[in-house]
């Protein structure tokens, strides 16, 4: 299996609550969007549709991908649909992966969306808990912050750490999109005189003094409700050179992993029990992304303890502060000792070792989930084809040679995690 | 007969439901299915958005795992426990979770009432059908020494005051108010538990929950 897999390109439409375009309309902008950096490419090269989609309950409609397929003209050409919680865009992008790698398709289209901004915030909390186990978890008033903010508050206690440093990711990411301008924060608040963030720069104070949402969660270490949609289009490499040869980007490591739908499944389960020791992941570490992590890490030859050096620029999924925080160290960026020092050195803000969710994560960019995982990738691969610059408002959020990007996506409690390492060809 | 692991269906027909509560708590929620219940229009930038609602009535078929919802109904909590490696479960689980154990039928146990927090957080902000029981502890318990944990939530003390490791005991909905689910019980310290005194963080914690009790009084 010597095929190389690439991102030939893509695009994001900007991301925000509430937006007034259709899903198949955002479709449409991301491709168009996407022929700015490769001319040639027509909706005539694309030999199979992969669409990333949550929840049909945020549009009522059953098989939403059928209307974008035919509204692109695609009729006759193979499409599936991959759903697959927070994870979906990875796990759809994952798909295409596959589908290249294999040698049955050489140009594969990615097209995810949301539409969360079709019912209230709260509605939505409650449509997304509906992916928790309905019987045993969403029905006691669970909502996924409420779960996360339990493994979160047995995380921060186990390894000493303090709110505020949950609070420094959510800070970083959220002031990263102000410079943005697809960004939701960027569009609802930064640029919005009514907003009392209106062109400012966020503090952990800021973070500290919004509004409980389940302790030690506040309203700015949570993600964003989102609509949004974003395309990539993943080919081989032949094909890439040929197209994109100066904006393309190489997938050299893949990993997808799953865990428990309830969180409390994960004190003893023998499956981890004999992979990583009895008692892991318990109800803090998020083992599916540290196999998903490690498969990635084993596919592109990046040894677990070096990782943290040889990623040059990530994008991982931040739908909490806390999550952000927990997955460092399911990547191997930093182990139980040496992670107050880690977060505290600010190692994942532009000057450190692993510039993280420069393009302003799930805080920040927001998360219309089927989209995010795409975009994630995007926003990662712009710094690799040094395309950041002109994609962002400034050089700001610009990570100068990159040559090596890792990407996550989410999903669940940490039920499904899939995670990639993109290479500057 | 097959293989003794295969699950038993009833026979088509067979189900009769003689104990029948079916509307018991329906209120006056009515099944409406689809409908257009409005619409927006802005002149300025030309957009229409319609109102749509939908609403629809769920069967859920517990099926082989009955036993629960029954022992919901009756104040009685049945796990299982796998009869080749010993795991217990609560959450019931029919199947072993033990790859080695090849699918191996699990046997029903009853549980004992008693616990211990694992986990918990208090939350601030929950659904919609949640927002007016806002803040409560809701903690993942390892109930009668299982090998997994159940999230419920945890009444009988002050938020802040809740703890990790601590002892609790399960508590009823009269039974006449039970639906067979897990809203029909939740924890509450063991009997003999004093939480522990003030600190810093509890301050913090009570601090965070003061604007969300004001909040949620101030909700129709």
């Amino acid at each position: 299996m010597s095929r190389k897999v690439c991102i030939a390109g893509g695009a994001a439409t900007p991301f925000d609550y509430p937006m007034h375009i259709t899903p198949e309309a955002m479709a449409a902008n991301c491709i168009v969007e996407t022929q700015k950096e490769i001319p040639d490419f027509t909706l005539r090269d694309i030999e199979f549709m992969v669409y990333s989609h949550f929840s049909v309950h945020f549009g009522k409609q059953l098989c939403p991908e059928w209307i974008v397929h035919d509204h692109l003209g695609l009729v006759g050409v193979p499409h599936v649909r991959i759903e697959n919680g927070g994870n979906t865009g990875g796990s759809a992008l994952y798909a295409a992966f596959l589908a290249v790698k294999s040698g049955l398709f050489d140009v594969v289209g990615v097209y995810g969306w949301e539409t969360m901004d079709n019912v209230t915030q709260s509605q939505g909390s409650e449509f997304i808990a509906l992916a928790s186990d309905t019987r045993y978890e969403a029905l006691a008033g669970g909502i996924y912050p409420i779960y996360y903010a339990a493994m979160a508050y047995k995380f921060m206690k186990e390894h000493g750490l303090k709110e505020e440093d949950f609070a420094l990711a959510a800070m970083k990411n959220r002031n990263y999109a102000a410079d943005n301008e697809k960004a939701q924060w960027y569009r609802n608040d930064y640029t919005n005189p009514d907003s009392p963030y209106y062109k400012k720069a966020l503090t952990v104070e800021d973070i500290m003094k919004s509004r409980l949402i389940s302790y030690p969660l506040k309203r700015f270490d949570c993600c964003l409700m989102s609509r949004g949609g974003a395309f990539a289009l993943v080919t081989t490499e032949e094909w890439a050179k040929k197209h994109a040869p100066n904006t393309y980007v190489v997938i050299d490591g893949a990993g997808l992993s799953s865990c428990t739908i309830r969180a409390g499944d994960r004190l003893d389960f023998p499956g981890w029990n004999e992979r990583y020791g009895k008692g892991y992941p318990d109800m803090t570490e998020f083992a599916a992304c540290r196999r998903s992590g490690e498969m990635a890490y084993d596919m592109a030859g990046i040894e677990y303890k070096n990782a943290a050096k040889e990623i040059d620029v990530a994008e991982i999924h931040d739908a909490f502060s806390s999550s952000e925080v927990q997955i460092y160290k399911a990547l191997h960026w930093c182990g139980k000792d040496d992670m107050k020092d880690f977060i505290r050195e600010k190692q994942t803000f532009l000057d450190g070792e692993v510039p993280t969710n420069v393009g302003g994560g799930l805080m920040g960019y927001g998360h219309p989930v089927g989209a995010t995982g795409i975009m994630s990738a995007l926003e990662c691969m712009m710094h690799l084809n040094d395309t950041a610059p002109k994609k962002h408002l400034s050089s700001k959020t610009y990570v100068k040679d990159a040559d090596t990007g890792l990407v996550n996506s989410h999903a669940g409690t940490g039920t499904s995690i899939s995670n990639f390492i993109l290479r500057r060809p | 007969m097959g293989d003794k692991r295969l699950h038993k269906i009833p026979d088509h027909g067979s189900v009769k439901w003689d104990v029948r509560n079916s509307n018991k708590f329906r209120g006056d929620v009515k099944e409406t299915g689809i409908g257009f219940m409005g619409y927006d229009f802005d002149s300025a930038t030309e957009q229409f958005k319609v109102y749509l609602h939908y609403d629809q009535l769920y069967y859920w078929k517990y099926a082989e795992v009955s036993k629960l919802g029954k022992g919901f109904i009756d104040g009685e909590f049945w796990g299982t426990q796998c009869p080749k490696c010993g795991d217990k479960f609560f959450p019931p689980r029919v199947n072993c979770w033990n790859l080695d154990d090849d699918l191996a039928v699990t046997d029903w146990i009853k549980l004992k009432q008693e616990g211990v927090v694992h986990t918990f957080t208090i939350a601030g902000w929950s659904g919609k059908s949640s927002l007016k029981r806002l803040p409560f502890v809701l903690a993942y318990v390892v109930v009668d020494g299982c090998n997994t944990a159940i999230a419920n939530e945890l009444r009988g003390l002050a938020p802040w005051d809740a703890e990790f490791g601590m002892p609790v005991k399960v508590v009823w909905k009269p039974p006449d108010e039970r639906q067979g689910t897990v809203t029909d019980w939740w924890f509450e310290p063991a009997d003999g538990w004093k939480p522990g005194p003030m600190n810093e963080e509890k301050e913090r914690m009570k601090q965070l929950c003061a604007p969300v009790y004001e909040w949620v009084k101030s909700m129709k």
